[in-house]
């Protein structure tokens, strides 16, 4: 039986006309990352793609922190899957030279697969637990394909990791990368957002709000679960795809547990409970990242600073406040 | 094979504590059956345990011959058994038709009118009244009819109804009564749990009177009128 008949159409609609400010943010958004490169400089590309890239890793991590109720503390195994699959792919060819651009769009293609794979190996133990006992297992299961990555010297050149990675000479410009990484988060945010709103989507709510209430309607909690999982690691092991040709190398510390913090921050700092909210923590956080670490080395205890500020005032995230405003405001209040 | 459902030797636990001790009963296809009993007697817990919802259970469970025990809830569900928990569970934030319309099944066994949202506001005339509200802002007895539509969705061959009038007011409780008696008309097979008596008496045929975990009394309600004894010990009327 689909899933497609437990969800009928009027139940999209009635859901579609709730209005979600995500629509307008990210719009507002496209529009300031296709003007970013006006600013003079390339480090702003820097930033701009860096904040891209991490934010489809907060989006696909947001899959199953906002929309499943679930956190994962092991995402980052599958970003950084996705990066050493390009890169184990990319780096003898660069070395080559001769670096096509269809292979290289292939090669950054071939980290989903790959990163599917590994998150339906780790889903498959991950989905049966829930809390934190789901938490904990996913870090578990992180760590460990982090080990295999840092000590598998032979394969992946374990802590030295993969260098002189470079995209193809078409894209090899800042500027040229920058727009497309854009146009590549923005056709995965824009896949993730309907997944998001179809029936598989509101799914993944009903069993995040209760399972129990979504098994005896029918429906395999567990599986959908699974499938989640196998989405948000497969959109991650992408966004770990266009690390590599960006940073020009990739290292086993994208898999670590500190990498697999940094989309449980961008949510809690965007709001985990809106579309966009990973997006615009990213911004923030990879933001901040970029700026602060120039006047001082103490990023780790500025950015708990932010995370304490937000958890004791904004608990909601960033677009909680926005939203709070455009309500009132639809209310007529001051 | 048989149609309907044969429970026997059900043992259910929550964490180390043993709640059932060998519940049997059965409900034959077509056949509307009581759950009679004091709070926290394990009447609730029966109802849970068919329905999978209590994971840890021993024994024997079947439906229409296929052994339950070892399933999940959601295969339960889709073997043809429909739930309405007392806790009723609605979704506060989707209108009623949407409550109703996001628990469409197949019914698995063939013979029964499948329901649509029509029938369903034909015997509840009170929730096509107010087919746009949210589910949050129903009353009691409305979100209680709602909880049977939703489990009606679903086209079950056996209801499964946890304290259906519990909390209503007496003028509900009529209307509820009437409308349970007009399911039992189609067909449908109803096992549901209940402290009310009177209730118990105008809508099923049998009950089994469970105290401490155990089916202490089994039988006619006709019957059981004639054992003030019984009546007295285990249900204080």
């Amino acid at each position: 039986m689909s899933q497609k008949s437990l969800l009928s159409a009027s139940l999209l609609a009635a859901a579609r006309d709730r209005l979600d400010i995500s629509i307008p943010v990210l719009l507002v958004l496209a529009v300031l990352f296709v003007l970013l490169p006006l600013i003079p400089g390339e480090f702003i590309l820097v930033v701009g793609t860096e904040i891209l890239i991490l934010g489809l890793f907060a989006l696909s991590f947001n899959l199953i922190h906002g929309f499943m109720g679930q956190i994962s503390f092991g995402h980052a195994a599958f970003f950084g899957l996705g990066a050493y699959t390009t890169a184990l792919i990319l780096q003898p060819l660069t070395a080559a030279g001769g670096l096509g651009t269809i292979t290289f769009l292939l090669a950054i293609l071939a980290a989903v697969p790959v990163s599917a794979l590994g998150a339906l190996v780790v889903g498959y133990f991950c989905v049966r637990l829930t809390g934190i006992y789901f938490a904990m297992l996913s870090m578990a299961f992180g760590e460990l394909i982090f080990y295999v990555v840092f000590s598998w010297y032979s394969f992946t050149k374990g802590d030295d990791g993969i260098q002189g990675l470079m995209p193809p000479p078409l894209l090899k410009s800042p500027v040229v990368y920058y727009y497309f990484t854009f146009v590549v988060v923005a056709l995965a945010a824009a896949l993730l957002w309907r997944i998001t709103r179809s029936p598989f989507g509101y799914t993944l709510r009903l069993l995040r709000d209760n399972p129990a209430r979504t098994a005896f309607l029918g429906i395999d909690v567990r599986r959908v679960m699974l499938v989640n999982f196998v989405l948000a690691g497969s959109f991650a092991g992408l966004a770990g795809a266009l690390w590599g040709p960006f940073a020009r190398s990739v290292s086993p510390t994208l898999l670590g547990w500190a990498q697999s913090g940094v989309p449980v921050f961008m949510s809690l700092i965007g709001g985990a409970g809106y579309f966009a909210g990973p997006l615009v923590g990213s911004i923030v956080y990879t933001g901040l990242n970029s700026y602060v670490t120039r006047f001082t080395i103490y990023w780790p205890l500025t950015i708990g600073l932010v995370i304490l500020a937000m958890v004791l005032f904004l608990p909601g995230g960033l677009l909680s406040v926005v939203d709070g405003w455009l309500k009132a405001k639809r209310r007529g209040e001051p | 094979m048989s149609d309907g459902l044969e429970v026997a030797d059900l043992n259910a636990y929550y964490g180390t504590s043993h709640i059932l001790f060998g519940i049997a009963l059965e409900v034959r296809a077509g056949e509307c059956v009581c759950l009679l009993g004091r709070n926290g007697v394990g009447k609730s817990t029966t109802l849970k345990s068919i329905m999978g919802l209590v994971a840890h259970r021993t024994g024997t469970v079947s439906f229409d011959g296929h052994d339950l025990i070892g399933l999940a809830p959601h295969q339960i569900a889709r073997l043809g058994l429909g739930y309405a928990p007392d806790e009723r569970l609605i979704f506060p934030d989707l209108t009623v038709r949407d409550n109703l319309e996001i628990a469409v099944k197949p019914a698995a066994r063939a013979g029964l009118e499948p329901w649509t949202i029509e029938r369903i506001y034909a015997l509840f005339p009170k929730l096509a009244e107010l087919d746009g509200r949210a589910g949050g802002y129903l009353s009691g007895g409305e979100q209680q009819m709602l909880t049977v539509g939703r489990a009606l969705m679903g086209n079950p061959a056996l209801l499964l109804l946890d304290e259906p009038v519990e909390g209503l007011a007496p003028v509900v409780v009529q209307e509820l009564t009437r409308q349970i008696e007009h399911l039992k008309d189609t067909g449908l097979a109803i096992l549901f749990a209940e402290q009310n008596l009177a209730f118990a008496a105008r809508v099923a045929e049998r009950a089994y009177i469970i105290e401490g975990g155990r089916v202490r009394y089994a039988g006619r309600l006709e019957d059981l009128e004639q054992q003030p004894e019984v009546k007295r010990q285990y249900l204080m009327v």
